[in-house]
């Protein structure tokens, strides 16, 4: 069984614990192993960049060193914040010498070094081109056939460009509607799934993050999507905790299910519901369950 | 050329510079000014200077500290006397209130705080330099 | 644009030399096509558009852009720096004044931003983990669990599932990780 070093991240011990039960249990199905990084650390989010980005970047070095020491050097995270800093903290060790023997000055401390060769994957980039979107198709045992989805790539997984990038890569993926395809859903296409959701001026600048939040719901409801899905738990906990305060504030009438798309496809890969964090919303995913059952009960011919 | 004592300063704070470039040059140094660590290093590899005078805050962060390290590391440049002259505390005073700057990790000659006196300004280039100077010859012998 | 009371024409520079490790090209390439603006998703509460504020770094306008909210509407999307013909990042430009704001304390007044920042960075430092993702600490810490269910009513809901935990999260090596950090900013108190 190939073995990943696993970064949850923050938010996924607590508000995002169902995007973390679901992301393992579906490596598991598909026969990979995510091997949590022995005592990591947050990556810094955004904050740090704005008091000192070498500090920002001794956070990241401090993970990928553990990684590294723990001799696994495919690095997968399933928060897009993180994936960014870790990716980009472990491009610029690579590309600044002086940066790097920095950084393996500051990580001495905690008796750890690190030479530069962990590689950092996105979860969802680990599931698409490490597993393989074919591969996982063949695995559906319960094709979400029927469900409407739109997906929400957010900022982070893909910006800022990597090296290498096209800009189809970066201005047009299809990944994510590859990976909803191959779970028999079908993504819908709506011109905001990778528009920002707000991310942290919920707290800075609440009014603004409303707005950004209702537009993208908007923009879903209008293109026919039964439900959201997502690959950042920024992105999921935004448009669903603060669904209500969208609908309150700003006189709207939303009731969308924001899903994470590990949830979708442990369900098409055979998973129980629960062993996969569903159960905990705050918006009821069950409706696009039972217009999953109500399609496949529906006689053909 | 001058043989006038040749001073670095790399500040990113132009006034700042500017000023202590004032006061050392009416004292009869000749200084040059770089505001970031690149520009700062590539001077330092272009030609001998008796003194640098070196920022924390710049560019990323806390890069005074990384290029004191860097110069440390360095066999042409290790035995150049460095001054620290910083604002650091102010400047994110925020993360420990009070709190002084602990040396231990910057390996420099001396480090002061700004705002800084002209005349222990004087002082100090005068006593670093000296003492590099003494050091040197120390050595030679 | 507001008229200019006093010109500083280093401020230019003075960003510059705060981007000076970055892969953008320097703010006086812009050539003001605006589509920074365009794609902008949080421009319509900016005081300023992204376009507007490289123009006022550029004419030095250092007091009006240190008291813009523009940088601190900056969600870090990107999408500006992506689309950019002449290769300008403005997001690591907003970084930079981000930087730039807090070692000088110059911020406009009743902006959330800047405490929120330096409160986060406070809290990571003294667990090596945030209690939740981005916006918690500020009302944990400082306004206690009330302070977090004013701001989320969603909180209540989010405890009755389990998501909100009662105990902040910490790293094992607490300690060894402030001397590590302490190797980077070296404060007293911090290791």
């Amino acid at each position: 069984m190939k073995t990943y070093a696993y970064y949850p991240g923050c938010s996924l011990e607590t508000m995002a614990a169902s995007y973390h039960v679901s992301a393992v249990e579906v490596a598991d199905r598909l026969g990979v192993e995510l091997v949590e990084i022995e005592d990591w650390n947050c990556c810094g989010a955004t904050a740090y960049s704005h008091v000192d980005e070498l500090l920002a970047q001794v956070l990241c070095a401090r993970n990928l060193a553990l990684a590294e020491k723990e001799e696994r050097l495919e690095l997968v995270a399933p928060c897009s914040g993180c994936f960014k800093n870790l990716y980009f903290a472990n491009d610029h060790m690579l590309d600044d010498p002086d940066l790097m023997e920095h950084m393996n000055f500051a990580l001495e401390a905690d008796e750890l070094s690190y030479s530069g060769s962990v590689t950092v994957h996105h979860l969802m980039d680990m599931f698409a081109t490490e597993i393989g979107i074919d591969v996982i198709a063949a695995r559906v045992t319960d094709p979400l056939t029927g469900v409407k989805v739109a997906p929400y790539y957010g900022c982070q997984m893909t910006r800022p460009r990597k090296k290498g990038e096209t800009l189809q890569d970066v201005e047009g993926p299809t990944t994510f509607e590859d990976l909803l395809s191959a779970i028999g859903a079908t993504p819908v296409d709506y011109p905001h799934r990778m528009r920002c959701c707000g991310a942290s001026l919920i707290a800075t600048n609440r009014p603004a993050a409303l707005s950004m939040l209702r537009d993208l719901l908007q923009d879903a409801v209008s293109a026919g999507a039964d439900v959201i899905a997502t690959s950042c738990p920024l992105c999921q906990i935004n448009l669903e905790v603060y669904q209500a305060e969208v609908n309150r504030e700003l006189d709207t009438d939303f009731s969308m299910p924001i899903i994470y798309f590990t949830q979708l496809m442990g369900l098409a890969l055979g998973a129980k519901p629960k062993k996969l964090g569903i159960g905990r919303e705050i918006v009821k995913v069950a409706p696009i369950l039972e217009c999953r059952s109500r399609e496949a009960r529906t006689p053909v011919g | 050329m001058s043989d006038k004592k040749q001073l670095l300063i790399v500040d990113d704070d132009p006034d700042f510079a500017g000023a202590i470039s004032e006061i050392l040059e009416s004292a009869g140094y000749d200084t040059e000014i770089t505001h970031n660590p690149k520009t700062g290093w590539s001077a330092l590899k272009g030609r001998r200077f008796d003194l640098l005078l070196l920022d924390i805050m710049m560019g990323r962060g806390a890069e005074g500290v990384m290029m004191a390290r860097k110069i440390r590391n360095d066999p042409e440049l290790r035995d150049m006397p460095v001054l620290i002259i910083t604002g650091m505390r102010e400047q994110i005073a925020f993360l420990f209130p009070g709190q002084a700057i602990h040396p231990r990790f910057v390996p420099v000659d001396e480090l002061v705080e700004k705002p800084i006196e002209p005349d222990l300004l004087l002082d100090r280039v005068q006593a670093l330099i000296a003492t590099a100077e003494n050091r040197q010859a120390g050595g030679d012998e | 644009m507001l008229p200019a009371t006093t010109l500083t024409p280093h401020f230019k520079a003075e960003v510059m030399n705060l981007l000076y490790m970055g892969e953008g090209a320097p703010p006086n390439l812009c050539v003001h096509c605006a589509i920074c603006s365009a794609a902008c998703p949080a421009v319509e509460f900016m005081d300023h558009s992204p376009r507007q504020l490289l123009a006022m770094i550029n004419a030095g306008m250092k007091d009006e852009v240190l008291a813009s909210n523009t940088f601190w509407t900056c969600s870090s999307c990107f999408a500006c720096s992506e689309r950019c013909p002449q290769g300008i990042h403005p997001a690591q430009i907003m970084y930079a004044l981000k930087r730039y704001s807090l070692w000088h304390s110059r911020y406009p007044e009743g902006l959330i931003g800047p405490d929120f920042s330096r409160r986060f960075v406070k809290t990571i430092l003294r667990n090596g983990k945030s209690y939740e993702p981005g916006y918690a600490p500020a009302f944990i810490w400082e306004g206690g669990f009330s302070g977090l269910l004013h701001e989320v009513q969603g909180a209540m809901k989010l405890l009755a599932k389990g998501r909100l935990p009662l105990i902040p999260s910490k790293i094992k090596r607490v300690k060894r990780f402030r001397e590590m950090i302490g190797r980077i900013i070296p404060l007293d108190g911090i290791s």
